[in-house]
């Protein structure tokens, strides 16, 4: 590891562990690169069993396809709508419960933090939530999928550790300023945050962007995000296929689903190498203590 | 910005904390107000259904609120103690959560320390990267991306199993055999790298003198790998293994929902799609209630129990 042995030959071990890690790779990547394939090849490849790692005879059907269902649309639509709806809400309650209880002096502050933490081991399970969102009228309005989930205490305890970890000077040269605290928080506090708020606005992104149980028990059909979309299709409850003609509507399925797959994970697959370093950043960036 | 500097240095006591926690509120009050509506919030969402765990002990009446209406004292869960149905849930919940911490709580681990070793920093980042990735796809995509390399007709397995040992086709996500394996086998594709960042993390930090006085000692790679790093991340690897034990009977419920047949029933339904079926889909609200809260207080027991004893054992605990 250290640079003084760097020009160390390679050892068995060393070749063992390479050989591995390459293994590792492949499992992760092979499954994207099958589906991709899948969703290029024509009919006929895929009932004759031609298809495993690159299109074959190369076409655009199944895409054409999707994008001319008109509820795969509505769907992308819904998705990105409550993605990007609900990362704001949730960064927006988040940073300044947060904010708020960084500050260790403020009456309340070990009950509060100690409802948080007691929360996360005991929640309040999946009946008394249904009912309780069914009570207050949530149900079928998009406020079920954007309210419920704004504040999750993992994400709240990063945000609060990286908030007491900026040193009180700052803040109170900001007071001296004649700033006050809603100040402070908006001109101060926030900018030198970005990287904490990056990082937990991209795991509720990825939250919302993945849900498709809470859409399935709290929305109406055309409120459906696009998850929930391609979950139909794969349970045979929505048929995508109906349009397809004479062509054997299984196979269809198949490369529209890895379609839809595609499309729907294109996304976090595209913004994944650019943004990586902020998905890891909050394991280590606010380690969980109360 | 300490609250002592506001502490009256009035000689009668009552007086001087009323006057001092008034100021407090003066000087304060804009962080009592950002903390009111995120707050409140909090209680609506997270704790008012922790109080809607009462409707386990009360008859609930449609329309007549989510609390019930009359006590009905322990009748559901005696009820549900009766069922077979529950324990068929039961038994499942417990032998896909052993089988599941049995290969997937030691995998992380294994992979961390083979990463550890490489010797290219750049590859090693690398494969990092490449590997916590499916943490991030959604449990839908990756049980339709199984379900297609899975499928009898043309999936990729069977057909390398056709191939390669002349196999008939198997129908895998249908047969209830493999649908264990399945579930852990695809847990251990999406949380092994996500894992491995956290006992990787631990592994870096172990103090290099260690190894270097092993080297001195003449030890091998796999000596300092059984001596030096697996002692040195003993605490973590106990915090992690409280946190799995803890979350026993809390498996990754949609997952199980997603490749939930009816022809897996007999293996695939657990506590918590049993609480999903009888609750929303036969709307038995308080019946459903009684055993999520009971699957509940085994959980919080369960991680209480593993912190104590880890705290007795090896002085690790989480709180």
């Amino acid at each position: 590891m250290s640079t003084k042995r760097k020009f160390r030959p390679l050892t068995t071990g060393d070749v063992l562990i390479y050989i591995i890690m390459i293994f590792v790779v492949l499992v992760c990547f092979v499954p994207f690169v099958y589906m991709l394939a899948l969703s290029l090849s024509s009919p006929e490849a895929i009932i004759n069993n031609k298809v495993s790692l690159y299109p074959v005879g190369l076409n655009f059907e199944a895409y054409k396809q999707i994008f001319t269902y008109p509820n795969f649309f509505k769907a992308y639509g819904n998705t990105i709508f409550y993605t990007v709806g609900g990362t704001l809400i949730s960064l927006f309650m988040s940073a300044l419960f947060a904010y708020a209880m960084s500050k260790r002096f403020l009456k309340g502050h070990k009950l509060v933090m100690m409802l948080i933490v007691f929360s996360m081991f005991f929640s309040g399970g999946l009946i008394p939530t249904y009912l309780l969102i069914s009570n207050l009228h949530l149900t079928g309005t998009v406020w079920a999928m954007l309210l419920p989930f704004a504040i999750n205490q993992f994400n709240l305890i990063i945000l609060i550790n990286f908030f007491r970890a900026i040193p009180s000077e700052i803040e109170e040269a900001a007071i001296i300023d004649g700033l006050d605290y809603f100040g402070i928080l908006q001109r101060v506090i926030l900018p030198l945050s970005t990287p904490a708020l990056a990082t937990i606005g991209l795991y509720t992104a990825v939250f919302f962007w993945n849900d498709w149980f809470n859409g399935l028990i709290y929305l109406n059909t055309n409120q459906y995000p696009v998850m929930l979309f391609l979950r139909n299709i794969v349970n045979g409850t929505a048929m995508v296929g109906d349009g397809a003609g004479a062509a054997d509507k299984s196979t269809i399925a198949m490369s529209i689903k890895s379609a839809v797959i595609i499309t729907s994970t294109l996304p976090i697959i595209i913004l994944y190498p650019l943004l990586q370093r902020f998905f890891v950043a909050g394991l280590t960036v606010g380690s969980v203590k109360g | 910005m300490s609250d002592t500097t506001f502490v009256s240095k009035s000689p009668r006591d009552s007086v001087a904390l009323r006057s001092s926690s008034r100021r407090h509120f003066r000087r304060y009050w804009q962080l009592y107000v950002m903390m009111l509506l995120p707050l409140c919030h909090f209680l609506l969402f997270k704790y008012a259904p922790l109080i809607g765990n009462v409707l386990a002990f009360r008859r609930f009446r449609p329309g007549m609120g989510p609390y019930g209406t009359e006590w009905v004292g322990l009748a559901y869960f005696e009820r549900f103690l009766q069922d077979p149905a529950f324990w068929r849930a039961f038994n499942n919940t417990l032998i896909l959560s052993f089988g599941n911490i049995l290969i997937n709580f030691p995998i992380p681990i294994i992979f961390a320390l083979l990463l550890y070793e490489v010797r290219s920093k750049r590859f090693q980042k690398f494969v990092q990267t490449v590997s916590y990735m499916p943490r991030f796809i959604s449990t839908v995509v990756v049980i339709a991306i199984m379900g297609e390399l899975l499928s009898p007709s043309s999936g990729l397995l069977n057909r390398i199993l056709g191939s390669l040992f002349g196999m008939d086709p198997i129908y895998f996500v249908n047969e209830p055999q493999y649908f264990r394996p399945i579930y852990i086998l695809s847990e251990t594709w999406q949380f092994t790298g996500w894992t491995a960042i956290i006992y990787l993390a631990a592994i870096t930090g172990v103090n290099r003198e260690l190894f270097e006085a092993a080297d001195i000692d003449g030890a091998t790679r796999l000596q300092k790998v059984i001596y030096v790093t697996i002692p040195s991340i003993m605490s973590t690897i106990m915090v992690m293994l409280i946190l799995n034990v803890g979350s026993l009977l809390s498996l990754g419920f949609e997952k199980v929902l997603l490749l939930y047949t009816p022809s897996n029933a007999m293996v695939s339904d657990i506590i918590d799609t049993l609480v999903y079926r009888t609750g929303l889909t036969n709307q038995n609200y308080s019946y459903a209630t009684a055993i999520g809260l009971f699957s509940g207080v085994i959980g919080v027991i369960l991680v209480s129990g593993t912190n104590w004893l880890s705290k007795k054992m090896s002085g690790e605990s989480i709180y």
